[in-house]
């Protein structure tokens, strides 16, 4: 009777629940891109089926804007996937720090959770730090990933009816979320250097080629270079 | 007649997600293969930071008027709800694209 009552576990509907919240800022933000590349993806003679296909098996954003605008251009299918397989290469670096959070768990759950890696997915999971579960990642991800369907689907649908989201400030919408997240990596002094590498050699590569993911390939390396001599030397 | 959907756009599409899975389940799967020395380790605890600053670089420091609206979402960011932080850069990104 007087056994010690074992604090249970945090219920999976409320993780999800919290993914689902913690995600809304993000969805007004990638709904007006949604609404863009639908557009686009229109004016390239993609039906809305192909577009929603499309967001939903491949489910990148920036990698889909490169292949709508290369599509539009007649360029050939396989430089299209190409050029998404180039785009989207940095998940790798990002999956790797998710390695410690997914070790032993189940590889087929493992699989259709990295399925849903956006960049800001992939952020928001890593924030948790060791309180992630499938359940609050689900939460997350599926409701981008439906809010992402919609609003690329109904782009297509609309046509042309969103002409500018950076009239309206929403381009601006992504690089705050993206500040945010910075702030949590925020480890004091220590974690400025890597940082100004980063921001130098993502400039400079973007200087050389805009558009193209070379900025983030570039950035990450260079951080990644200087934490690494940092590290070696301590 | 065609069917609804361009057989080609399609094979662009299987092959565009299936590559772009690969590059999301290999990250997890290439570092449980290797081992990793304290340079490396550093490199790779680096890297969320690394790859959120070069992300938003390029964009955040493309004008003036974006850059002031990034330093103040920089220096509200751990003081208050993300939501908050987003809504504010956005309302500051529009009014300083307006006066500067």
């Amino acid at each position: 009777m007087n056994a010690p009552i074992p604090s249970p576990p945090v219920p999976a509907r409320r993780e999800f629940a919290l993914g689902a919240v913690h995600a809304l800022p993000i969805v007004v933000g990638a709904v007006p891109f949604g609404l863009l590349l639908g557009s686009l993806a229109a004016k390239a003679g993609i039906s809305p089926l192909e577009m929603g296909l499309m967001s939903g098996l491949v489910f990148a954003g920036s990698s889909q804007f490169v292949a709508v605008e290369l599509w539009s251009k007649g360029a050939a299918g396989a430089a299209v996937a190409g050029s998404i397989l180039l785009v989207n290469l940095r998940h790798l670096l990002m999956g790797a720090t998710l390695a410690p959070r997914l070790a032993g768990r189940p590889p087929l759950r493992v699989g259709a959770a990295l399925f849903l890696m956006a960049d800001e997915v992939w952020a928001l999971a890593l924030r948790r730090g060791e309180a992630l579960t499938f359940a609050y990642w689900f939460g997350v991800g599926l409701t981008l990933y439906v809010a992402w369907l919609a609003s690329t689907v109904a782009g297509t649908l609309a046509g042309a009816l969103i002409a500018d989201p950076a009239a309206w400030g929403l381009d601006f919408t992504f690089i705050a979320v993206f500040l945010c997240l910075l702030a949590g990596f925020w480890k004091g002094a220590g974690s400025l250097p890597p940082w100004l590498a980063s921001a130098g050699a993502a400039l400079g590569a973007h200087a050389l080629m805009p558009g193209g993911p070379w900025h983030i390939v570039a950035g990450a390396l260079a951080g990644g270079a200087v934490a690494a001599w940092r590290g070696r030397a301590s | 007649m065609d069917g609804p959907i361009d057989g080609a756009l399609l094979a662009v599409i299987l092959a565009g997600a299936l590559a772009t899975w690969l590059t999301r389940v290999g990250g997890p799967w290439l570092i449980a293969r290797i081992r990793l020395g304290p340079a490396a380790s550093a490199a790779l605890e680096a890297t969320p930071g690394a790859v959120l600053v070069a992300l938003v670089a390029p964009a955040a420091l493309s004008r003036p008027s974006d850059a002031l609206a990034a330093a103040f979402v920089c220096l509200i960011a751990r003081r208050v709800p993300m939501a908050v932080a987003v809504v504010a850069g956005v309302v500051a990104v529009v009014v300083l694209r307006r006066v500067m």
